[in-house]
């Protein structure tokens, strides 16, 4: 499957070159082609939706956004009609594991949890994933193009996390330029799995113990470098350069605000746990999953701490998750936090992400907030929402255009497009199989009817 | 004391049967813009559905029609008959996913034919108030994936008078003996060194234990052919005693397959032993269409949002409803059977996602309602809205598999089991 891609890949590349060099004989003051969406219903997010819109965009960047008739129409652009569809900004998941959780799942493909040490901030999310991993395109196929893709909820502290756009053959081309991603934390159940082998930690005390411990140790750490390089820059030569631990920098990013923290935490106690944390060492935390953020809700108001909240399609499963209600992503809305609907991927499909947010709406939720939810709100909790999350001229041309009303279950997602090139076309066949599932099916059906490429 | 506490608790069963009384003998009339009784005659026009003592009185078609004296109006936007869940865990694997709640696979032995989802079912389990309040009324709930032969389900209410018992819920105490195939059973007994470790020997335990069915059922007639001599009667086996009624196709077999050639092993497996049987899960049976129709068995599908845990679900898809029905395929959806969260999956929501991906609404409703009676022969108790069967009702505000769409209110049994605040 994974060569049959990279041929496919190359062949599209020389493809590409042959098309690129025509290109470049006919027009050649061009970059990057033109592409204009005309006629669809136009969710900006920044600004109330327009009805016969025009996306402009070229370069990989949005040119412009407007009513039709009065956003001009480059010559030479690359036109789409899309009339009775809708366009919206890409949807930016604030909480997957796509690619660092194997599809399918087999007992040597799991890379999320670290199992053998509870504090692992040296850990990194972007070693372990792999760009080729079918729920990758999957995620595309739900109209994700940005993803923060975290190590998982096993150890108090799991690693630093990924900002990535859903594109390229190596991590290095899906990494977003400029990010150095978030921190993974959890607390509450999942990380007490350590008392079964006689092991720390065994209660949440003791996760609260271990997670203070390494902020402290990496006060100590930043408290020395600091010095040194406060000596260093007054040109003592007596300094002496403090060990270098990789371990700590992280954790020093974390306390000097450049590093967000992506806390897994669901009962009302492990959020205030959480955010007890944060104020004592001053960093900026992400409630992630957030399951009872509704009975702390002041407290997240009092700190502007946002939601990334998880909606599974029952309670339980895990006594954490025993009070999961629909109508808490629109509870917080109303008093005033930005909410973000996550997929937690493989516990809900990035196929179905739009769907996170229909079920927030059907808890009360405005739709207005549920569509800030898929996009800017979780760009700003990665740390870019001046650079994608809405259609304005100037973001990344990230968008998505959908069938028909973004929340009804009968709408799909017909194309994704990351930085001006499409990645999903749900009208292409093997696209359709990433939509709708069945994608390995060519491989071992070669004869089915569905099988054919 | 000891008098006034037997006092006390007369005084509790007479006001409890005085409460149960006043509830049965609740007329309502529950009127509906669309309609869908999922009998014969036309769907999603306008009508009204009268309820009385706990089964439906009657039905009457077209606009503008006003509840009786003497009934309790209920309006919504639209009506169903409540929901059917044809294969769940639900009522023996509880929320909290702990070893106190969960009873639905013994996994100390691949044949437990001898068990019974009947003597795990947990009335007060929280998931199924959850299932009810989405609509669902009815689920057949069976023991879950790890043994070859895992043993009876049962088809119960999610919801009665209270306090519940399992007899109260039940419509069929015992409905089908479940096989299991693939990789769970396999998985489960192979890490303990124990059979089953390969696919080829879970079919022959299920074989082996169908064919000494029949050689017990022999010898028992036999032994009644001869005189039954008391003396020289055959010894009981419980195992093989609760399989006599599937060798004899009194009682359905549901053989829960994922992969495309487990699916063919079952479809075997029952030609042979002229089994009365059904397929669940079925995740590649929409690459063995020809097959499962050449051997005209039903297939419980789903779940449509099956996760991709394991290579037998790799290949599961949104439209697999879809092209099973095509080809002719009688089918109903089931949720199965979740080990972490969600613990119980919400056929209301499966079916959402298998309406969206080519069955459409009113086929997809009759996957959940009518059709899944038919196939798990209940329909004449639920499934359809028509004089005399039981009052399981769902009323919506709109599209009843519309993401945004609520469940206004759930009659089961006639009784008003969810009302929404």
């Amino acid at each position: 499957m994974r060569f049959r891609t990279l041929e496919n890949g190359r062949l599209n590349l020389c493809l590409l070159w042959a098309v690129a060099s025509i290109a470049f004989w006919v027009q050649p003051a061009a970059g990057q082609a033109t592409v204009v969406i005309r006629g669809a219903r136009v969710y900006p997010i920044s600004g109330p939706p327009i009805e016969h819109g025009v996306l402009v965009v070229a370069n990989g960047k949005i040119m412009a956004v407007g009513e039709e008739g009065k956003v001009k129409i480059p010559r030479g652009a690359t036109v789409e009609e899309a009339a009775g569809k809708v366009v919206m900004p890409g949807i930016v998941d604030s909480h997957s594991h796509i690619g660092i959780i194997a599809n399918p799942l087999a007992e040597d493909s799991g890379d999320a949890n670290e199992g053998t040490g509870p504090i692992e901030p040296g850990l990194r999310a972007l070693d372990a994933i792999d760009p080729a991993d079918p729920n990758i395109r999957m995620a595309t196929a739900g109209g994700v193009t940005t993803a923060n893709i975290m190590p998982g909820s096993g150890n108090v502290m799991g690693g630093q996390t990924a900002y990535v756009k859903l594109r390229g053959n190596t991590i290095e081309q899906m990494l977003i330029p400029g990010t150095i991603g978030g921190m993974k934390m959890a607390n509450g159940e999942n990380p007490k799995h350590y008392g079964a082998k006689d092991k720390a930690p065994m209660t949440r005390m003791e996760e609260a113990a271990l997670a203070r411990g390494i902020y402290e140790k990496a006060t100590q750490y930043k408290a020395k470098w600091d010095a040194y390089n406060k000596a260093v820059a007054a040109a003592d030569k007596t300094a002496k350069q403090p060990d270098r631990d990789p371990d700590l920098e992280p954790v020093v990013e974390v306390l000097e605000g450049k590093r967000v923290v992506h806390n897994h935490t669901h009962r009302a106690d492990d959020i205030m746990t959480a955010i007890r944390l944060s104020d004592e060492f001053h960093y900026r935390l992400v409630v992630q999953h957030g399951t009872e953020s509704c009975l702390v809700v002041d407290e997240l108001v009092k700190r502007h701490i946002p939601v990334s909240f998880t909606i599974v399609d029952s309670l339980g499963g895990k006594f954490e998750t025993m009070n999961l209600d629909l109508g808490c992503p629109g509870m917080l809305e109303r008093a005033g936090i930005r909410v973000a609907l996550n997929t937690d991927d493989p516990i809900t499909s990035s196929r179905l992400i739009i769907r996170e947010a229909a079920l927030a709406v059907r808890g009360g939720m405005s739709e207005e907030a549920a569509l800030k939810g898929l996009t800017i709100y979780p760009a700003e909790m990665l740390d870019l929402g001046n650079r994608i999350g809405t259609l304005e001229p100037g973001k990344d041309a990230d968008f998505i255009v959908l069938s028909g009303p973004p929340f009804s279950v009968y709408t799909h997602v017909l194309e994704t497009w990351i930085e001006g090139q499409k990645v999903f076309d749900r009208s292409n066949p093997q696209d359709l199989r990433y939509a709708t599932g069945g994608f390995d099916v060519a491989n071992r059906f070669p004869a089915s009817p569905r099988g054919g490429n | 004391m000891r008098l006034f506490r037997c006092f006390n608790l007369l005084m509790c069963v007479g006001m409890c049967v005085a409460f149960a009384t006043t509830l049965l003998a609740q007329n309502i009339a529950v009127l509906a813009d669309h309609l869908y009784t999922m009998a014969d005659g036309t769907q999603g026009a306008a009508g009204m559905v009268l309820v009385r003592d706990g089964k439906i009185e009657a039905v009457r078609n077209g606009p503008g029609q006003q509840a009786p004296d003497g009934y309790t109006a209920l309006k919504a936007a639209f009506v169903t008959p409540g929901l059917i869940d044809a294969d769940t865990t639900a009522g023996i694997s509880g929320a909290y996913n702990i070893p106190a709640d969960q009873d639905e696979d013994e996994a100390t032995d691949p044949n437990t034919a001898d068990v019974r989802t009947l003597d795990s079912f947990n009335p007060h389990e929280r998931l199924l108030k959850v299932l009810n309040q989405y609509g669902v009324t009815t689920v057949q709930s069976a023991p879950g994936p790890r043994n070859p032969i895992a043993g009876r389900a049962g088809i119960f209410k999610t919801a009665g008078s209270e306090p519940a018992t399992v007899e109260q819920l039940a419509l069929r105490q015992e409905s089908a003996m479940v096989f299991n195939l693939g990789e769970t059973p396999k998985a489960t007994y192979g890490k303990k060194e124990k059979a089953p470790s390969t696919r080829m020997k879970t079919a022959e335990i299920i074989r082996r234990a169908l064919s000494d069915a029949k050689a017990y059922e022999e010898k028992w007639d036999k032994w009644k052919k001869d005189g039954s001599d008391i003396s020289k009667q055959p010894s009981r086996d419980m195992k093989l005693d609760a399989l006599l009624p599937v060798v004899d196709g009194k009682l359905p077999a549901i053989f829960n397959a994922y992969r495309a050639d487990d699916i063919d092993t079952a479809i075997r497996i029952g030609s042979e032993f002229h089994l009365r049987y059904m397929l669940a899960s079925v995740t590649e049976g929409y690459l063995m269409i020809d097959v499962i129709r050449r051997a005209g068995v039903p297939c419980l599908a789903g779940p449509v949002m099956q996760r991709f845990e394991s290579l037998q679900t790799a290949n599961a898809t949104f439209e697999s409803p879809a092209i099973l029905k095509r080809a002719g395929i009688p089918i109903a959806l089931m949720t199965g059977y979740e080990t972490y969260v969600p613990k119980n999956r919400i056929v209301l929501f499966e079916a959402g996602i298998a309406a969206a991906n080519g069955l459409g609404m009113e086929e997809t409703l009759r996957t959940v309602t009518s059709s899944a009676a038919n196939i798990l022969g209940v329909d004449d108790r639920v499934g359809s809205l028509a004089p005399g069967k039981d009052a399981d009702i769902a009323l919506f505000d709109g599209d009843p598999f519309e993401y945004t769409s609520h469940v206004l209110a759930v009659l089961t049994s006639g009784q008003v089991s969810y009302q929404r605040k």
